[in-house]
């Protein structure tokens, strides 16, 4: 007997299934196991037809098999997410860019977002060029683990309490761990491109990621100490229950905000890539896709700095706190995107308004102004929570 | 001014706030070019609003032109030059040709000519893939839209108008300045009225010369004269000149 095409999809809840990976609903994973029930179900019946009575279709369409591919759909749509909020957040940068300059800023295709695509082609169709005295090896795994860090990142951060990859009760740590490898690896290919700027490039980039690193991890701790929790739902919902967090860590918000310019290598902070001094900084002797790569990193990074602001001081996805589900339930990815672009928008301003600064004052302002006033917001929120505010 | 009064104490942390400053005036700048858009032209899709006098390349309206050459004389980079050409009759006559190549687009040929003839034009896109199609001739100049507005008058006010009191602005200074013939030098020799583009020179007979016979000399009609100057050039014995009104 001919098997249908239906008998080989079923449309069940994902969180039947026994090996669910999440303690809570996740919609992608939801996506996922649709998609792989929808292409997995043909591709079972279609092989049934030919061998009827085979044990691949039913291995195809068995629990572990649909939970594993509903896993690699998840990741793949986390990640296109991120990337083209990225794209649209470089887009947003040059076309804000050129009404701050007075000019147009892109133009081609779609008010200019076709600009980034077509830039990203071109760099991927380039020669891959290399210079003859470098340190191949360490050259290639720093700049691979330096786009993949960043990658990291970005993908890291939920973008709602159904949308994310994994929960972590410790997300913000762990988010900030992996922000803090990048400098290691970018000193090491500073020294391997064998070439004064890199080196110099890599040097300013450690050392100023090093000094502000500082700060921002003690912000995370004050907000992990008014919320109660590392967890990034969790700080999502305490400042739900209460208020914004920027309303009582306002001199959080302004260090850790400077602070993450700088650590995405932002004007006024691009110290490390300071065209008028060093050539193009630690990414001098990167070519092609690989520079192209990097560049989308920079601002992977920067995009997952925008989100961390929103989630710690802006409400995450929610609309305003004290409001009903009903609002705070209505598109929540979207809502913590805006506020993600929102802060890039600010990012964006301050590169326009302000010059770079010396890396002299770039350090003086790490140590002597930013850790005081880090410490100072920790003291704060320590005090609000002994006080019962929070 | 706060920046100012915190000069006084370096040290004060408040004198960081100048950062504000920059951010205000780029905000209003961002504001302003959201509302009204960017001042960037997208050129060859739009392209800048002209006004009549625009000093584009040379136009010339072949019937009125009377061919006296004033403008070829007066071009500063002597782009143009008075070829032959045959008018609506059939009847050759002399015409400016224009090398757009070499011109200026000063519009002095506008400026000066006494007929109005040349105008200035709004045409500016004249790029050519080869040089010979740069000379615009005769025919070629003519613009099919001049406006009154193209034409460009060399407005003077004199001095003997303003002590008359009528101190108007006038077209052409040259509508008022006349050739004077020296007449103990003139010859007769009527090369004066050959060149005159607009008959304005009657030979008329007057005195008699050095061999005693009776010796024709010409006779300038003021209405009709364009002060070209085509005479004074071509007199063989520089007995012409413009007696300049002031």
């Amino acid at each position: 007997m001919v098997s249908s095409m239906k008998d080989w999809m079923q449309y069940g809840d994902p969180m039947s299934n026994p090996y669910y990976p999440y303690d809570t609903y996740n919609v992608v994973y939801d996506l996922g196991y649709e998609v792989y029930q929808f292409l997995g179900g043909i591709v079972a019946w279609l092989i049934d037809l030919l061998l009827p009575g085979n044990p691949v279709s039913e291995w195809l369409m068995s629990d572990a098999v649909v939970n594993a591919f509903s896993i690699i759909i998840l990741a793949l749509v986390i990640f296109l997410v991120i990337f083209v909020g990225v794209l649209i957040s470089l887009w947003e940068e040059r076309k804000v860019l050129g009404r701050f300059m007075d000019r147009r800023g892109t133009m081609i295709g779609m008010k200019g977002f076709m600009q980034c695509v077509a830039d990203g082609l071109k760099t991927f169709m380039k020669e891959n060029t290399m210079p003859k005295k470098i340190d191949k090896m360490t050259y290639m795994w720093t700049v691979s683990l330096i786009i993949g860090t960043s990658v990291l990142v970005a993908c890291m951060l939920p973008l709602s309490d159904r949308f994310f990859i994994v929960n972590f009760d410790s997300g913000l740590l762990i988010v900030m761990a992996l922000y803090a490898l990048a400098p290691f690896f970018i000193l090491v290919s500073g020294w391997s491109q064998n070439n004064k700027y890199s080196l110099i490039g890599g040097m300013r980039a450690a050392e100023s990621m090093i000094s502000y690193e500082i700060p921002m991890l003690i912000i995370v701790c004050s907000v992990a100490v008014l919320s109660g929790t590392f967890n990034i739902g969790g700080i999502v919902a305490a400042q739900n229950e209460s208020m914004w967090y920027i309303i009582p860590l306002f001199i959080g918000f302004i260090v850790f905000f400077t602070c993450s310019c700088a650590e995405a290598e932002r004007s006024p902070f691009d110290l490390a890539e300071a065209e008028a001094e060093l050539v193009e900084g630690w990414q001098t002797e990167y070519a092609g896709m690989k520079w192209g790569l990097i560049m989308l990193g920079d601002y992977l990074r920067g995009f997952a700095s925008c989100a961390m602001i929103s989630i710690m001081f802006l409400g995450g996805w929610n609309i305003a706190p004290f409001a009903s589900d009903a609002v705070n339930g209505f598109l929540p990815e979207v809502v913590q995107l805006l506020k993600g672009w929102f802060i890039f928008f600010i990012m964006i301003w301050v590169r326009v308004a302000l010059p770079r600064v010396r890396i002299d004052q770039i350090l003086n302002l790490g140590w002597k102004v930013f850790m005081p006033l880090s410490v100072i917001n920790l003291a704060i929120a320590v005090l609000l929570k002994i006080g019962g505010v929070f | 001014m706060p920046i100012k009064y915190l000069d006084k104490y370096p040290k004060n942390p408040a004198r960081s706030l100048w950062v504000l400053k920059p951010m205000w005036v780029s905000l209003r700048l961002f504001f302003k070019t959201v509302r009204h858009r960017p001042v960037t032209i997208l050129y060859p899709y739009e392209k800048e609003w002209i006004p009549d006098n625009y000093r584009g390349r040379p136009g010339l309206r072949f019937d009125k032109c009377v061919g006296c050459g004033v403008c070829s004389r007066m071009c500063p980079t002597g782009c143009i030059k008075m070829v032959e050409v045959a008018d609506d009759d059939g009847k050759m006559v002399m015409r400016p040709q224009v090398f757009v190549g070499r011109c200026a687009f000063c519009g002095y040929c506008a400026e000066y000519c006494p007929v109005n003839a040349m105008t200035v034009t709004p045409e500016y896109e004249l790029a050519e893939l080869f040089k010979e199609d740069m000379f615009y001739g005769p025919r070629r100049l003519n613009f099919k839209d001049t406006t009154p507005g193209m034409e460009v008058h060399l407005e003077v006010t004199l001095q003997s108008d303003i002590d008359a009191g009528s101190p108007e602005k006038r077209h052409h200074p040259h509508e008022i300045d006349n050739p004077v013939v020296d007449e103990d030098a003139c010859i007769g020799c009527k090369k004066c009225q050959k060149v005159c583009p607009v008959d304005a020179v009657e030979m008329v007979e007057k005195g008699l010369n050095a061999k005693g016979k009776p010796k024709l000399i010409p006779l300038f009609d003021p209405k009709k004269c364009i002060c070209c100057k085509n005479c004074v050039i071509d007199c063989p014995k520089d007995a012409i000149h413009i007696e300049e009104v002031l």
